[in-house]
């Protein structure tokens, strides 16, 4: 390479492409993303925090929970359960058409699933696969349920009722999604967990409730008070199990830091639903006249209150 | 009368390039080492926090989620970008052949990087991070690491664009890249993360971008750097193609940027995104191939001449870090493979892999080059070499090992619902401690070469100063008699 400008303008250009890709395209594509209505009361997702819970997402972040926890639950590719309601009046096509989906069954099992619905007919299976099964039952004139069946591990631990979208973090400065989960994810931890002397008590000494735990302990968020003779305890006091327990005389009082890091930890959860988190509809939704009837697929999810 | 043109042109003398260079050069890598054994004891003690979390508990700035961070940031910005600008100030002067300008500014960015580190340090251990991983330095600190780098970086391309023969060298490529790269990156994470932070994730979407730069294109491009300077150079063998070397810089180049977002695999972005993430991170495979086939030639020529060659076995087992780290970083950004290995300690792994092990053992093998050139004497003790270099290889390969491995069954236990979480970080903690292990080796590595560079410097001062002091000390002759 003889000419300095040639390398620095294709450094430059090949630079600028990776900015493009991994900065400015995301942004114009959903930096202008706006918080959405999940109520007919107006209530608008995500909701924003309390004043005391985003001073706690200030401790959350001093103190670095970002490191061991992720905030960010994974949904596997779309899989769903199919569930045979009512075979309908013309049983032998009924019959003759689960036959077709499942090739495994024999007539008679066949027809003893379609006689006693409802029926589990496939569990995990492919988007393809449930369109093909319920164009084949309807058609026969039975009726079926798709349900979303395997969510994968992030679901199926209970961290969360669906997968984190874009949308879930509208609200969040820094966001904390976290790239190792040395502990547990946290996205849904205030859908959970309710109860605040559990968690500081967790942020005390996390081997109290759970021994073996890998969490540090964060005595320095709390104080010690020595208690006069005869005065009463706090009723902020730490209740502790007694090899935990400080001498006699003394008592844990959670600080405030300690305080806005709970209300904040009981703040998360990113569970309403949304057209985002709905599975896209299927071809199935549509009849001959292009309008909707009620969609097979729906997730088996119902918003907390 | 104006100096005829012909002088001008003539070729410095490689004693003279390297006295323009000495300071700056001596200075960045002297505090380079200095970070480095600091980075080391923060990061022995993050480890050991990691599987043993009552220890120093009780003090706040000590807690892991402090501590880990204020390591990376040691390790990265003092240790690695000192002494990455320290070999591209030299590389850039030698490859020239001319004589470095602005030797003074030079010095007074070192001031003002090493000031905002300290402070950025220190902050992060105050609990003033951003929150915002690997871009964690606090908004005081961050604006004085970019003013000390535009302080230091612009003389290397003054250099290159004053230099002696019109056709450039491959390192030269490779540091005109890393020069030009580290402040848009840097400026564009810390800007659009937290000073004018963007929207929600795509914060996430800025920092994936920015760490793959820093790894990719700043880093890489300072170890390739140094590896075609120094390889063929040790081993007296030529780089056998030109065209290769040109074909691997282009698409390390093109795609080498492209596949930061693999590390939110799976997580609330546009889908279009990843895939181009992968794509970028399965391409760069052919910049693999091109530094490989072009420097595994040269290491296995050498390989009689392997023993008893420090500086080689540096060299050679960054060459091999290196390619390792790509290739493994593309396998596993594809998808069976990353359902298995995200969230887990795989992802600290590679980038240990890369960075310790490919641009570190690559910039400290060329500061043992570099200092003793400047100097004009030798390092006062090979056994505190050889020790470095099996500390800092055993260190590399023992976390690496054990990272990858570890995040294989911390992953296989994440992902099967019927292991509990408590039991998900039981499986994991043998190879956080093996993790502790590494440390503790890289830190006794770090040791002697601070050790020896110290070593070094007090013999120099003292062959300068005991002459002069005793001159001072001792009468002169005749005159004082009379």
């Amino acid at each position: 390479m003889k000419h300095g400008p040639l390398l620095f303008l294709g450094v430059f250009a090949a630079f600028f492409a990776s900015w493009v890709a991994g900065v400015l395209a995301p942004h114009l594509q959903i930096g202008g993303q706006s918080l959405v209505q999940i109520d007919d009361l107006g209530i608008q997702y995500p909701l924003d925090r309390t004043g005391e819970a985003k001073q706690g997402a200030q401790v959350y972040r001093a103190q670095g929970c970002h490191y061991c926890h992720t905030q960010q639950v994974l949904q596997e590719p779309l899989l769903s359960r199919l569930t045979l309601t009512d075979a309908g009046t013309n049983i032998t096509d009924a019959v003759a058409a689960l036959r077709k989906v499942r090739r495994d069954l024999d007539a008679d099992a066949a027809t003893e699933l379609v006689r006693h619905p409802p029926q589990v007919i496939l569990a995990h299976a492919g988007a393809s696969a449930t369109d093909q099964a319920t164009r084949l039952l309807t058609n026969a004139g039975a009726r079926v349920e798709s349900t979303i069946a395997n969510l994968g591990p992030d679901l199926r631990r209970g961290w969360g009722t669906r997968r984190t979208v874009s949308r879930d973090y509208l609200r969040d400065q820094p966001v904390f999604l976290g790239q190792i989960r040395l502990g547990p994810d946290l996205a849904n931890l205030g859908a959970r967990q309710t109860n605040t002397t559990w968690l500081l008590r967790k942020l005390y000494n996390a081997r109290i409730d759970l021994p073996g735990s890998t969490m540090p302990r964060y005595p320095y968020l709390f104080t010690e008070r020595r208690l006069r003779p005869g005065q009463a305890p706090s009723p902020d006091a730490l209740a502790l199990p007694s090899e935990f327990a400080p001498p006699a005389g003394i008592e844990i009082i959670p600080t405030r830091e300690a305080r806005q890091l709970v209300a904040y930890l009981l703040s998360l959860r990113s569970d309403a639903l949304f057209y985002e988190v709905f599975p896209p509809p299927t071809d199935q939704c549509r009849d001959k006249t292009g309008r909707d009837h009620e969609r097979p697929v729906r997730p088996n999810l119902v918003p907390r209150p | 009368m104006p100096p005829p043109v012909a002088a001008s042109l003539a070729p410095a003398a490689p004693a003279d390039l390297d006295r323009s260079c000495r300071w700056p050069v001596l200075v960045l890598g002297g505090l380079s080492a200095g970070w480095l054994v600091f980075a080391a004891v923060l990061g022995v003690l993050a480890a050991i926090k990691l599987h043993a979390p009552g220890m120093l508990a009780n003090i706040e700035w000590l807690t892991y989620g402090r501590v880990q961070p204020a390591a990376w940031n040691a390790l990265v910005f003092g240790f690695g970008a000192l002494a990455g600008l320290a070999l591209a100030l030299w590389l850039m002067v030698r490859l020239s052949g001319v004589p470095l300008a602005g030797t003074g500014t030079i010095l007074f960015g070192a001031a003002v990087w090493q000031v905002g580190l300290k402070l950025g340090v220190l902050g992060v251990l105050a609990g003033d991070s951003t929150g915002i991983e690997g871009l964690e330095l606090p908004r005081y600190a961050s604006p004085l690491l970019l003013a000390g780098y535009l302080l230091i970086a612009p003389w290397a391309l003054v250099v290159f664009g004053r230099r002696q023969r019109r056709e450039s060298y491959i390192s030269q490529w490779y540091l005109v890249t890393a020069l030009l790269v580290f402040p848009w990156c840097f400026a564009s994470g810390y800007v659009l993360t937290s000073f004018l932070p963007l929207r929600g994730v795509l914060q996430a979407a800025a920092q994936a971008w920015y760490l793959q730069q820093l790894w990719v294109l700043w880093f890489g491009s300072l170890t390739l750097a140094a590896l075609f300077y120094f390889l063929p150079k040790l081993t007296g063998a030529a780089v056998p193609s030109r065209s290769l070397a040109l074909f691997g810089f282009w698409t390390f180049v093109a795609f080498g940027g492209l596949g930061g977002l693999t590390r939110y695999a799976g997580g609330p972005f546009p889908a279009w995104m990843l895939s181009l993430a992968v794509v970028g991170n399965v391409l760069t495979l052919f910049a693999i191939y091109g530094v490989g086939a072009n420097l595994l030639p040269s290491l296995r020529a050498a390989l009689s001449r392997l023993s008893g060659n420090v500086v080689l076995w540096f060299l050679g087992f960054s060459l091999l870090a290196w390619l390792t780290a790509g290739v493994l970083t593309a396998l596993n950004s594809l998808a069976t493979v990353r359902h298995l290995t995200h969230f887990t300690l795989v992802t600290p792994g590679l980038d240990q892999l890369a960075f310790l092990g490919g641009f570190g053992v690559a910039a400290l093998g060329g500061l043992y080059v570099v200092v003793p050139c400047l100097l004009g004497r030798d390092w006062p003790s090979r056994f505190l070499a050889t020790l470095h270099f099996g500390c800092a290889a055993g260190a590399v390969v023992l976390l690496a090992v054990a990272f990858l491995v570890g995040g294989l069954v911390h992953g296989a236990a994440l992902n099967n619902t019927d292991v509990a979480f408590l039991t998900v970080a039981k499986r994991y903690l043998p190879f956080a401690s093996t993790g502790t292990l590494a440390q503790l080796l890289w830190l006794v590595g770090s040791g002697a070469f601070a050790v020896n560079f110290l070593w070094l410097l007090g013999a120099c001062a003292r062959t300068i100063c005991v002459p002069a002091a005793r001159a001072l000390v001792e009468p002169l002759p005749a005159e004082g008699k009379a």
